[in-house]
């Protein structure tokens, strides 16, 4: 163990004492973080594109630029949902619930000081459970079969719909449902059979997720602007950046139990940032008092700190079934894999008899793309918030601008903007009913892999449901959610108040 | 103010109209656009040649990802479309040859001249503490129960080095759809499926890593993989799959076939230099992949072999949208 550690901090003050690696180090992670706050330009994409710029430099250097992007987008995507409340990566969609209100009551700067720092301690815990438990977590992940799968993404969906309700916990269903229902579009997975493609070949490999997340938080947001009268600008940059001392300290304990959880789901195979921030999040609200129930979904400092942990710990996690078994943990770790190949590095079970000590180099060069990520961050927020000081008439057409460029960037087709602009519509329509809208993109992250997963499952048990009581890892997936529904139900709440009711009485007999 | 930018605009004219008199193809830089996604096996060849490429063509050559559609088909129309100077290849492998079948254009695969860095050969595996000791033992149990398979995407060259595999031996067995090669072999380990068939490329480091223990190569030769040892080939145990296997990846790029002769003579040139160069040779050993260097008429006969092959597997399968004789395709 400590050999370990000598060594591990031997590698760290090799990679810091070579100033080249330091610059390669911080203007990735500043792109990262532009890439993140950019809507439509997601870490997928950022990773994709420095792969190609880096196969040139050495390993080392090019796994320096890729995961301080990789840390850097990942938290830039707070910026816009904090902001302007649009996500820029779909993982900070649990962030906007909370921190577009902390934005408007003028406390940006707070929020974003927060975030930063909370963002920094979630990297670092994902690296303690990275170096100490892979092993471990590992074989956890490799529990999740396709039962499992199913039951994740289902789960996913019920949380993020009854937790963004602002009236009805059903209204939240219903959009989450709507995004399954997208998800079905173009060919399914397994058999090729082409579903709602209406003989349309453009919809032939499903709705693209980014063309629809920008349509469904940006083109809203860009019509209420230009629709209401009389602009308020909200008062800018009040509060400090730099996060009180005190603020962290109230908010330890949230942030170590969402870097737990944003492992945890960070380490499951193809589940990625997305689901961790609105797990987090859904865990923080059960485990709060009433009192600061309430706040949830007005500016909670709780809510921001816990999604905000949960999707940067997310990376460690991420890195676990990667680097231990050639799995990438999500979608911006699989093009991170195609990267290491391409240095010739093969991630696996086999990567400690090829390169010793890796692991302990790819923490290290984490660890300093956390504090890269950190430092950029808190310089850069000052400058971001002048956004805000922005009048709207000249401000929302840019976002307008940015946001249809995001959605053709990705891979350059004109198809993108004809399903971002009514996708848009509808969820201004839905917006405007009080129907939220983030289920209905986290439906559409998770659908695809819910129906594969579902399908493929039932024909390996040849269309019996039984086998899931008989995996435990489904089995309690499978209580959690019964519960978490019931939950919303007034009748089953009173029901719960009396047993315990009747339960302290038989003990005090 | 006005004037010098002019003057300068104009000289760069002149300069890039000089430039382009004087040499031959290549003039500009080359775009190569890959239909799969970034960091898949296409991806990572086409990256690695192209950088290798470069060097001998004396341009950058741009390589960028464009997917979706069937098969790829976005990124193959959209190449397709464009004028066939030479300024546009398109990485490919022979997973693209299903795209007209399934609807996504309406191309015979002989409007590209292809060109073809490799294959990784295929492998059938356990997972580690697998009872199956051998292919025997494997194909004898499938003979009394249900034994279930994964081979990547249903149709893809791993299903049908599947399908090969049952008409050999006999044996029917449990077919398991996965979207791709790395989704497959996780299951795999997980005991989700008995056994799995996918590339020696994309399985070598969980069969290293103990996740994953190879029976047999559905390869004419046996293979020799380091802290692993030898893996017999299954061809010896049944001599009837060598009928139609193997089958290649042909993993490469391509242009399109209009293109003017001297514009492929160059890229043929560089191409085979690149081939040959030692970063190359080291990259298909250290990766499992055993090259082929194909260019011209030879690889364009070999794709066309191929597209036979998938397409009609396909409409045995009858996971087609499109029968493969309405693109005059012959039965193999």
């Amino acid at each position: 163990m400590i050999e370990q550690f000598s060594q591990f901090f031997s590698i760290l003050i090799e990679l810091v004492s070579t100033p080249s690696n330091l610059i390669v180090l911080f203007v990735a992670s500043f792109l990262g973080i532009i890439f993140g706050a950019m809507p439509g330009l997601t870490a997928t994409l950022g990773v994709a594109l420095l792969t190609a710029l880096t196969y040139g430099l050495g390993a080392d250097t090019a796994l320096l630029a890729l995961l301080g992007l990789y840390v850097g987008a990942i938290y830039g995507g707070s910026y816009p949902a904090i902001l302007i409340n649009i996500p820029g990566t779909p993982a900070a969609a649990a962030t906007a619930m909370d921190g577009y209100p902390l934005t408007q009551k003028g406390l940006a700067g707070k929020a974003l000081g927060l975030t930063t720092t909370a963002s920094f301690i979630g990297t670092i815990i994902g690296l303690l459970f990275l170096v100490t438990l892979s092993p471990l977590i590992a074989s956890l992940a490799l529990q999740f079969t396709s039962w499992e799968f199913f039951l994740l993404a289902l789960l996913g969906i019920v949380l993020s719909g009854s937790l963004t309700s602002p009236d009805l916990v059903i209204k939240g269903w219903i959009t989450g449902l709507l995004g399954l229902f997208l998800a079905t579009v173009g060919r399914d997975a397994l058999q090729f059979f082409p579903r709602y493609t209406f003989e349309q070949p453009q919809l032939d490999g499903g709705l693209e997720i980014v063309p629809v997340l920008i349509g469904a938080f940006g083109i809203p947001q860009v019509i209420r602007a230009l629709t209401t009268k009389n602009q308020t600008t909200p008062p800018a940059f009040v509060g400090n950046i730099m996060p009180e001392f005190k603020a962290i300290k109230r908010n330890i304990k949230h942030i170590f139990r969402s870097a737990t959880i944003g492992v945890g789901v960070g380490a499951v195979p193809g589940v990625g940032e997305d689901i961790a921030g609105w797990v987090s999040y859904s865990t923080a609200k059960k485990t709060s008092t009433k009192a600061q129930q309430a706040e949830f979904g007005k500016g909670s400092e709780i809510a921001i700190v816990s999604s905000e942990t949960a999707n940067n710990a997310c990376v460690g996690g991420a890195l676990i079934p990667l680097l231990t078994l050639g799995i990438p943990g999500s979608p911006p770790a699989a093009m991170l894999l195609g990267a290491l190949l391409l240095h010739g590095i093969t991630p696996g079970p086999s990567i400690e008899i090829d390169h010793p000590n890796f692991l302990l180099e790819v923490t290290a060069i984490m660890v300093l793309a956390s504090f890269a990520m950190w430092a950029n961050g808190l310089l850069m927020a000052k400058q971001v918030l002048k956004v805000l000081q922005l009048p709207t008439a000249l401000f929302i057409p840019v976002v307008a601008v940015l946001c249809i460029l995001g959605a053709y960037a990705l891979n350059l087709n004109m198809f993108s903007l004809y399903l971002m602009v009514p996708i848009g519509i509808i969820a201004f329509v839905l917006g405007e009913m009080k129907f939220p809208i983030s289920p209905m993109v986290i439906g559409l992250v998770l659908g695809g892999m819910a129906d594969e997963s579902l399908r493929r499952a039932l024909l390996l048990s040849e269309g019996s449901f039984l086998p899931i009581f008989e995996r435990p890892v489904a089995v309690i997936l499978v209580i959690v959610m019964t519960l978490f529904i019931l939950a919303q139900f007034k009748w089953f709440k009173v029901l719960l108040a009396r047993l315990t009711r009747l339960r302290v009485r038989t003990n005090s007999e | 103010m006005r004037i010098v930018t002019y003057l300068i605009s104009l000289i760069v004219c002149l300069v890039a109209v000089q430039a382009n008199a004087k040499r031959p193809y290549p003039v500009r830089p080359i775009t190569n656009t890959v239909v799969w996604s970034a960091g898949g096996g296409t991806d990572s060849i086409n990256r690695m040649l192209m950088a290798e490429m470069a060097k001998e063509l004396d341009v950058r050559v741009n390589v960028v990802n464009k997917t979706g559609g069937v098969a790829g088909s976005i990124g193959m129309n959209s190449i397709l479309r464009k004028r066939p100077d030479g300024y546009n290849l398109v990485g490919i492998s022979s997973s693209n040859l299903v795209a007209a079948v399934n609807g996504g254009w309406q191309q015979r695969f002989d409007v590209w001249s292809p060109f073809i860095v490799g294959s990784s050969p295929d492998v059938v595996s356990v997972p580690f503490d697998s009872p199956y000791q051998t292919l025997d033992e494997l194909i004898k149990a499938a003979k009394s129960k249900d034994i279930k398979a994964a081979a990547g995407g249903m149709g893809g060259i791993h299903h049908i080095y599947l399908l090969e595999l049952e008409k050999a031996t006999g044996v029917k067995f449990k077919y398991i759809p996965y979207p791709g090669s790395a989704p497959a072999q996780t299951a795999t380990i997980t005991k989700e499926v008995d056994f799995v068939i996918t590339s020696m490329a994309e399985q070598a480091p969980l069969l290293r890593g103990k996740r994953l223990r190879a029976l047999a190569m559905l390869h004419p030769q046996s293979y020799t993989l380091d802290s692993v040892g030898e893996i017999p080939t299954a061809f010896a145990a049944y001599p009837s799959l060598s009928a139609r296997l193997p089958l290649s990846q042909a993993i490469g790029f391509a242009i399109n076939s209009k293109a003017p002769a001297d514009v492929k003579n160059t890229l043929t040139k560089a191409f085979d230099k690149a081939m040959h160069s030692a970063k190359v040779q080291e990259w298909a050993k250290q990766n499992h992949y055993e090259l082929s260097g194909l260019s011209g008429e030879k690889a364009e006969q070999e794709f066309a072999r191929l597209e036979s092959i998938f397409t009609w597997t396909l409409d045995d399968l009858g996971a087609n949208k499109i029968s493969p004789a309405k693109f005059g395709i012959a039965k193999p």
